[in-house]
């Protein structure tokens, strides 16, 4: 019957031939072969997080992925029999969890975070390539509501240039004697803080600059307060030139999701006094206009900022979770990046990059069927 | 130079090894078995009895329909029978003559003569076709004299020969373009004037430059003949996807290459249309590849049609404890469980291969790599989730499978070739179909039964 020779691979036959369906040829890409280089490409920004944060960090990938590895394959043994580890899926998960944590949080965060974005959001809605949200984002909305001190620490190591893996982990405490570390705050916890008080009454362009010595080289760099993977723009762009340029991450999202965040930046009214300094009355109007010369530099700080390269690079880009359509990614990166510069401009909370693309998650079927391909023979 | 193409498709590795191999004539071989269904449509009737001697060219078989095309005994010899063998493009048993030559190889009467050809019009030349039995060579194996006939109210304006042998492996049409350029052209014209179209081109792929030289060169005096190249990528030679690419005109969904006045025939088949209409010579022989990464020693061939495959493998020295025999090229060839096989006019290629491709297909992940693919510009993505959903007892999925274009699919299998989780894309799509024709069917049945109900009803109140 057909339908059962549908679910199998060749059937033995007479002669010892096998008989399977055309076509007989394959190409050369495995979904391993994908993941696994998600994992390479993430490397660089795991060995600098150790740079970053200290060996806590390192503490922190291991825990998340080894939750991830160990919940995978338990849960796979469970539901099919087998375990499918060597696809590398629950490695990219984990390592992306882990990226999403502060160093400092404490040790069970990191297989909380994986061991729910495993069992949860991947397995509850049947395992790879069926989830609706992306499994690594859950994990990391579902410790951020449980464990918020360890989320939103008030204050974040910052380390300095010299530093090499000193324990700043235990920064929830106090930073140990002998490590040349400052704390302060994350660079999106400074804007978050400039928003709330309106920009009206600050020099943006001050602290912009000026704040903690953090300029937009440490941000590009990663020496800057914030999660363990999220901090290094220019490590995380290294690995995913590499995906693009294997096509396994589609340019289309993250294209539209920076996009849209430079041109929310850049043309969202905000309460500003008007000229660099703030010499004339506050009014809401884009920076663009009011501030032209500190507009670059504040557009960069969104982008370098928080978790938005991570985000838009590496989990907005999964392929499971956003639209399968050219057309549908370029309006799903647009939905993430407009989401993120409205919370980030306007919202209570530092951090948007998460509930941005879990938001969007959930419209990528709709997505997907607006932007349906016409059909070769039909008329639009 | 200007290199037409379509949307979509995939740069294969070509594993075409025997390109540069010349066309071997092989000897006729000891007893030939030739299939009564060598057409689309349906099976011809038998009509030559048991010992009865045949000669080379004389019908064996009457077509049996309007769709349906005639059989001739590819030699001269004694009928032995008719015999039940596995139809290779089916897999299921089907009728077949089998002949004993005498090795005489002696044409019938009137064959093999030039005849007057030059004013013959469209009717005659539809009528030599027919006698011949030719149908498309390039393994649909529609009957050539009804795709010459367009339907009323199609203009058709231009002939486009299918030379671009897309297919890996397969280099029997290159060969063919080489040795056979002049009657391509010849058949070319012949196809233009019974279908009334002023235009004509033969259409070849830029990986076969010499093809292209010596075609461009038989084809040089001819009006309103060409020779168009086309990039390489399967599936260049799927029709529509060629009528797309050398016309920009697109077959609209359910349609015919006709309702766009376009005819698309096989470079074997212009020849056979040549032989036919030019010398009366029936379809009794073809070109094809013997290949695959099993076969020691490859090579293009020209065999009487019903010489058993077993004799082609031994040819090519195919080591025993091959694991997979497609007839066909790669991507669109049928598996076959038997070596017990006799080509028939379709068939283009024997392929033996070390390995079987295919394994069990993972989930998908939505890469999209499928529909990136898609000459059709469907999600076959999508259309395998639903393949699935079916086989998981959800009886609506086909219904949404048809919104989206479940039968629009061309099974190329282009999107299964892409897919990093080796997804069983085709096969599921195919099943799909067949439920939908099962369905269909027996919708037709019981508004039978019930218009059979509702008679004697109307008969028992009339008594």
């Amino acid at each position: 019957m057909a339908s059962d020779a549908a679910q199998s691979g060749p059937q033995p036959a007479q002669a010892g031939l096998a008989v399977g369906h055309w076509p007989h040829l394959t190409g050369e890409e495995t979904v391993a072969q994908i993941m696994w280089s998600v994992v390479a490409a993430l490397v660089p920004a795991a060995v600098a997080a150790g740079y970053f944060f200290g060996i806590r960090a390192y503490l922190h990938i291991s825990l998340a992925v080894g939750t991830a590895v160990i919940t995978e394959a338990i849960i796979t043994r469970l539901r099919l029999g087998k375990t499918t580890l060597r696809d590398g899926s629950a490695v990219v998960t984990g390592l992306l969890v882990a990226f999403c944590l502060p160093a400092q949080a404490r040790w069970f965060v990191p297989i909380v975070a994986s061991a729910v974005a495993i069992a949860i959001a991947k397995h509850c809605f049947g395992g790879l390539g069926c989830n609706i949200w992306n499994p690594a984002l859950v994990g990391r909305a579902f410790v951020h509501i449980s464990f918020p001190t360890d989320m939103n620490p008030s204050s974040w190591p910052v380390l300095t240039g010299d530093h090499f893996l000193g324990d700043v982990g235990t920064a929830v405490a106090g930073v140990p004697e002998g490590v040349q570390a400052v704390t302060g705050a994350s660079p999106l916890a400074l804007a978050k803080g400039i928003a709330n008080q309106g920009y009206a009454d600050v020099d943006v362009l001050k602290v912009l600059t000026d704040a903690h010595g953090r300029g937009l080289w440490e941000m590009a760099v990663g020496t800057v307060g914030g999660s363990i993977g999220e901090t290094s723009a220019l490590l995380l762009i290294l690995g995913a030139i590499y995906l693009v340029y294997k096509g396994w991450v589609r340019w289309q999202v993250p294209l539209a999701y920076l996009a849209t965040v430079v041109l929310g930046a850049l043309l969202l009214p905000l309460y500003l006094a008007g000229g660099t300094g703030g010499t004339e009355p506050a009014a809401w109007q884009p920076i663009l206009f009011a501030m032209p010369d500190v507009a670059p530099r504040f557009v960069l700080w969104h982008l370098l900022g928080g978790g938005l390269v991570l985000g838009a690079l590496y989990m907005a880009t999964d392929m499971v979770t956003s639209p399968i359509t050219n057309r549908g990614m370029l309006i799903f990166g647009a939905g993430c990046g407009l989401l993120t510069i409205l919370i980030r401009l306007y919202g209570g909370y530092p951090e948007a990059v998460c509930y941005s693309i879990l938001l969007m998650n959930t419209a990528t079927p709709l997505i997907d069927r607006w932007t349906q391909a016409r059909i070769f023979g039909y008329k639009r | 130079m200007d290199r037409a193409t379509y949307p979509g498709g995939v740069r294969a590795p070509a594993h075409k090894r025997t390109a540069e191999t010349q066309v071997e004539a092989l000897s006729v071989p000891a007893r030939l078995v030739v299939p009564l269904s060598q057409s689309l449509g349906a099976p011809s009737r038998p009509i030559a009895q048991k010992g009865e001697t045949v000669k080379k060219g004389q019908m064996i078989g009457r077509p049996d329909g309007y769709i349906s095309a005639a059989v001739h005994a590819p030699t001269s010899g004694a009928v032995a029978g008719l015999e039940r063998i596995i139809d290779a493009a089916t897999g299921r048993p089907a009728d077949a003559i089998a002949i004993e030559p005498d090795g005489d190889d002696a044409w019938t009467d009137g064959v093999g003569e030039p005849r007057p050809w030059q004013d013959l019009d469209a009717d005659a030349i539809r009528e030599a076709v027919a006698d011949a039995g030719v149908v498309g060579m390039g393994g649909a194996t529609f009957p050539t004299h009804v795709k010459l006939k367009p339907p009323k109210g199609k203009d058709v304006d231009t002939v486009l020969i299918n030379g671009a042998e897309c297919e890996p492996y397969l280099t029997c049409d290159y060969r063919v373009m080489l040795d056979r350029a002049e009657d391509i052209v010849t058949g070319l014209r012949l196809c233009m004037r019974a279908t009334g179209a002023e235009r004509g081109s033969i259409c070849i792929e830029d990986n076969k430059p010499a093809a292209i030289a010596c075609v461009r060169e038989a084809v040089r005096s001819q009006d309103g003949c060409d020779v168009r190249v086309f990039q390489t990528k399967y599936p260049q030679g799927a029709e529509k996807q060629l009528i797309l690419a050398g016309l920009g005109r697109e077959v609209p969904t359910g349609g015919l290459p006709a309702d766009v006045g376009v005819v698309v025939q096989n470079v074997q088949t212009a020849c056979a249309v040549a032989d036919a209409v030019v010398r009366g010579i029936p379809l009794i022989e073809r070109v094809l590849t013997v290949s695959g990464d099993a076969a020691a020693v490859p090579g293009n061939f020209r065999v009487r049609i019903g010489t058993p495959v077993a004799r082609l493998l031994a040819k090519a020295d195919v080591a025993d404890g091959f694991e997979e025999l497609i007839l066909g090229g790669p991507m669109m060839g049928k598996d076959q469980f038997t070596t017990d096989l006799y080509v028939t006019k379709g068939t283009s290629g024997i392929l033996a291969m070390r390995r079987a491709a295919a394994g069990e297909g993972g989930p998908c992940i939505r890469c999209g790599a499928c529909i990136r693919h898609c000459p059709s510009y469907l999600n076959p993505s999508r259309l395998s989730t639903l393949g699935e959903s079916f086989l998981d007892g959800n009886l609506d999925a086909i219904d949404i499978a048809m919104d989206h274009g479940l039968m629009d699919c061309i099974l190329c299998g282009v999107c299964a070739y892409v897919c990093p989780a080796r997804r069983r894309i085709i096969h599921l799509i195919e099943m799909m179909r067949g439920e939908r024709r099962k369905a269909l069917q027996r919708e037709r049945e019981k508004e039978q039964a019930q218009k059979a109900e509702r008679m004697r009803e109307g008969e028992e109140v009339g008594l």
